[in-house]
């Protein structure tokens, strides 16, 4: 084969890309846009101004990496509710069991993919700041 | 037996079985919602409904059918699954999903069947109920809205609780189950009805929320409180005990508690709890380490003849052997436990009448037994669960009962009960009467004529004619000549009486007496007969049987304190006794506290006694510990821990055998082979060992030398003009001093009370909950007023268990005090 063609194969692809849209991003000037599905930090749902979450435990239950820490209290109105809800995401492996165990629809997975962190103890996440703004 | 096909198995039964019985006997599962193997079949739920060939296919349901010859039965057939469908959909119709919330998802029987039959829709419609729920109660939370009505909390609230707190209420779709007046619950709060309530529409209070029933460690125990023995089953979760599950197959009571053991439990896991041990520094006690703490120790025990120990009878076996060698390394003999007279009635009294340091009776014979006589209606206070055995007894196998008491109670209302009340302290003279009228009557049997000692006994008697002792006791001789005909013609006669150190009056001679009325009759030594003594605490039985008392001339506990106070006794260990608040005289005990120059106590909390003592070592519960537990009725039991202990406490177990190699002493490799050395040497323990207690508890066995004693009869007490008689005891929801940190039993019983009659109430001018002024001899003490039915006019009760009112303040130790009231 003469030796010129494959270069010039190669030249041909690199100058069509310039005029593609291109395809690394200019993080974190442009952010990525991330799939509805996408499994990224813990979200408690928020109904009537409280968390929607009843303390069923079966998110701990079901959960493979043992992350989730609920503890259930009683309110004025004696119902149940999460007195103490953490997640530790450094154990967490993301695969979304919790969501699907929840029996009142109170945990989803937001797109919040940016979870880096100084301190070990600031991966574990509160009930507070997993609350959906 | 009888032969039968059950979905083409060839099974058999016994005849008197049900088809459920047989099906579940045979391993073949038939799904219910209101059956309880302790209770009577009901037929409530339409769930266990199975075909019968013979009855031409109709659905009949399991549990009330009883098996017959060549019955073919069909249990899944698919028109069976279609109507135990139906059955769920129409329960699940009222019943609120709310199984998320609800603290008996993972357990609940009508979860666990909607799940098996798949019914995950519904073809009907109709609005829950909304029945108020009972959240006031501090035990017992009652939802009925969750209710399916199987009736189980009413059945064993009735049949063996013999309560009758619980009843359905309205009928038909308004059915629910209340109180009477549909007011709040007011009942001894055993929980019976929680443990069996298929649903969670009863629900333990203490618990509420605390779990979920699959994330806890279940872990089997024996109960902590008292001599019974029951088998507990604790949930556990990170190392706290957080609640207590019922098993239907756990022991003879079959996982039957008292308010005790089912909600008494938080003083395992409390707050309260000593995690450090601590040396008097300046005459303040503050936190140590442990070698220093034992170095201290050891030193004051070294070659100390001035050495006594006093120990709560709640240790294991292995430990009150391992404390009696450190005392005798010591070189000291004077141990005792329990005031030293609330083990009299066995080492003293039985000693001597059978030759055995136990009693010739197991509680497994109470239903058994064809005519029962108990000493004191206290009996059902102190031993509930025994209680309900004699219950059980009375209503399901009509046995006979008659109850000796100086105030009514509860086993007084049972079916056919016989309550007769005498005067306080006059039980001996009774016992006394009943033996002079057997004798008199000729109705002794064979044997008793080759037991020693008949003539003298007879010859003591001769005062005790049924018309001579109506004055001393308030007993007509007719009631006593038909009691003493009734047990000497029974062909199995059982007496039970409790002993404590709130139950003075129940001394060896008190044993001795009702030893002599078996003897004569020959009511011993066979099944359903004999003489049950209810020693009170977990292992009251295994102190003795260990030999950790007073003997040969050593000082008893009460000797031990006035030693401390003469100073022959400079050193005492305490070994989980609360003397300040649980023995006699208050005064007295302090006064010995204060003078003995050292004072080691071992404790789980910081108790009165603890207080003031120069050296506090923290130990452990019952739940944290490896070992064995006698019960009243010698049934040796192990125990194993459920809970890891605090890291900076240790056994009773540790710390003895620190200080026996402190001393320089042998201590035995593991607590094993403590007990392999007590089963060689303990008569009757021979051939148990830890692993053969670890599948099956073990009775140790009595063997019985008779013989006939002459009881010493003390002075009748005369309480003079306007004076009540007073009588201590325990109430029904406390055991010894350690239920007050169980919180279970502080919610319904927080406070000591005086319990008085009517008649005096009126006399007096007293209403319920008035605080009154209690003052004898020995001091005054202000307590609530009780007014109730059951106590005769002129007798007051006092429970013992509390230390913000310490009845010891007013009593000295007598079986009777006489007290003046006032408001």
């Amino acid at each position: 084969m003469n030796p010129i063609t494959p270069i010039l194969h190669g030249m041909k692809i690199t100058f069509e890309h310039l005029f593609k849209k291109p395809v690394t991003l200019q993080y974190p000037d442009e952010r990525p846009k991330v799939a509805q599905r996408f499994r990224g930090l813990h979200g408690l749902k928020v109904s009537h101004n409280k968390a929607k979450c009843v303390a069923c435990y079966l998110c701990p239950t079901v959960c493979p990496a043992k992350c989730i820490r609920v503890e259930a209290g009683e309110d004025a109105n004696h119902d149940k509710y999460a007195s103490v809800y953490e997640i530790d995401m450094l154990r967490c492996i993301f695969c979304g069991y919790c969501v699907e165990a929840c029996p009142v629809d109170a945990l989803k997975m937001t797109g919040e993919f940016e979870l880096a962190n100084y301190k070990r103890s600031d991966f574990v996440y509160s009930k507070e700041r997993l609350l959906e703004k | 037996m009888v032969n039968l096909t059950i979905d083409d198995k060839q099974v058999s039964a016994p005849k008197d079985s049900t088809i459920y019985d047989a099906a579940k006997l045979n391993g073949i599962k038939i799904p219910i919602l209101c059956h309880d193997k302790k209770l009577k079949p009901f037929g409530a739920c339409r769930m266990c409904l199975v075909e019968v060939e013979q009855m031409k296919g109709r659905q009949i349901p399991a549990c009330t059918t009883p098996i017959t010859e060549g019955m073919i039965i069909r249990t899944d057939t698919p028109d069976i699954i279609k109507a135990r469908k139906l059955v769920l959909e129409l329960l699940l119709l009222n019943h609120p999903l709310d199984c998320p919330v609800c603290d008996k998802g993972g357990d609940c029987d009508l979860q666990n069947l909607t799940y098996d039959y798949q019914v995950n829709s519904n073809r009907f419609v109709d609005s829950k109920f909304q029945h108020e729920i009972d959240y006031n109660n501090p035990l017992i939370e009652r939802d009925m809205n969750r209710c399916v009505l199987c009736g189980k909390c009413v059945r064993i609230c009735d049949e063996i609780v013999g309560f009758g707190a619980l009843t359905f209420i309205d009928r038909g779709i308004e059915t629910k189950i209340g109180c009477e007046f549909e007011k709040g619950l007011n009942c001894e709060f055993c929980g019976s009805c929680v443990s069996v309530c298929p649903v969670g529409s009863l629900l333990a209070r203490p618990f509420k929320f605390k779990s979920r029933f699959w994330a806890l460690n279940k872990q089997n125990s024996v109960c902590g409180y008292c001599g019974t023995g029951c088998n507990l089953t604790l949930g556990v979760k990170d190392n706290k005990v957080l609640t207590t599950i019922y098993d239907e197959n756990q022991g003879f009571h079959k996982g039957q508690l008292c308010v005790r053991g089912r909600f008494g439990y938080q003083f395992i896991s409390s707050d309260k709890r000593l995690t450090k041990p601590m040396v008097r520094k300046n005459g303040v006690l503050t936190e140590s380490t442990w070698d220093e703490a034992l170095e201290v120790v050891a030193g004051r025990l070294k070659g100390g003849t001035d050495v006594a120990a006093l120990a709560t009878a709640r240790l294991t076996n292995e430990e009150f052997t391992l404390f009696k060698k450190l005392l005798e390394k010591a070189g000291t003999k004077n141990f005792d436990h329990s005031a030293g007279y609330a083990h009299a009635a066995l080492t003293d009294g039985f000693a001597r009448s059978f030759g055995t340091s136990a009693s010739p009776a197991s509680i497994l014979d109470v239903q058994k037994s064809d005519l029962l006589l108990v000493i004191k209606t206290d009996t059902y206070e102190t031993h509930p669960v025994v209680g309900f055995e004699i219950n059980m007894a009375v209503k399901n196998k009509g046995v006979k009962l008659t109850v000796l008491s100086d105030k009514r109670g509860k086993l007084s209302k049972l079916p056919n009960a016989k309550t007769l009340v005498h005067t306080p302290g006059s039980e001996i003279v009774i016992l006394n009467a009943l033996a002079k009228a057997i004798l008199d009557a000729k109705l002794t049997d064979g044997s008793a004529s080759i037991i020693p000692g008949l003539p003298e006994l007879e010859l003591s008697l001769a005062a005790y004619g049924a018309d001579a002792v109506y004055s001393q006791c308030g007993i007509s001789a007719a009631d006593i000549n038909k009691l003493a005909s009734e047990y000497a013609a029974a062909e199995k006669a059982l007496i039970i009486f409790p002993v404590g150190q709130a139950y003075s009056g129940h001394t060896a001679e008190l044993a001795t007496a009702a030893a002599n009325l078996a003897l004569l009759t020959g009511k011993y030594g066979k099944e359903g007969c004999g003489v049950l003594c209810l020693s009170e605490k977990n292992n009251s039985q295994g102190a003795v049987d260990m030999g950790f008392y007073a003997q040969n001339g050593s000082m008893n506990a009460l000797q031990i304190l006035d030693a401390c106070t003469s100073g022959t006794v400079k050193t005492l260990f305490i070994a989980g006794e609360n003397p300040l608040n649980s023995y006699p005289d208050k005064d007295k005990v302090k006064s010995a506290l204060n003078a003995v120059d050292f004072l080691v106590v071992s404790e789980l909390f910081m108790t009165e006694t603890a207080a003031m003592a120069d050296v506090v070592l923290p130990v452990c519960s019952f739940a944290e510990k490896e070992g064995t537990f006698t019960s009243a009725d010698r049934r040796v039991q192990y125990v194993k821990p459920a809970v890891r202990k605090g890291i900076q406490t240790k056994t009773d177990y540790e710390v003895f055998s620190d200080l026996i190699c402190c001393l320089g002493g042998q201590i035995p490799p593991s607590t094993a082979a403590q007990f392999d050395e007590i089963a060689g040497r303990v008569p009757g323990y021979q051939g148990l060992s830890h692993a053969s207690l670890r599948i099956n508890s073990a009775f140790a066995p009595v063997s019985i030398t008779p013989a006939f004693v002459v009881p010493k009869v003390p002075a009748p007490v005369t309480t003079g003009q306007g004076m009540l008689a007073m009588v201590t005891g325990s109430a029904l929801y406390h055991s010894g001093t350690l239920s007050q940190f169980g919180e279970g039993s502080m919610y319904v019983c927080p406070e000591a009370y005086v319990e008085l009659s009517r008649t005096d109430a009126a006399a007096l001018k007293i209403a319920d909950n008035d605080l009154v002024n209690v003052s004898s001899n020995a001091g005054k003490l202000q307590l609530k007023a009780k007014v109730t039915a059951r106590m005769p006019s002129g007798v007051v009760f006092v429970p013992y268990h509390f230390s913000a009112a310490p009845v010891n303040t007013i009593w000295n130790g007598a079986a009777v005090t006489p007290v003046s009231l006032s408001k």
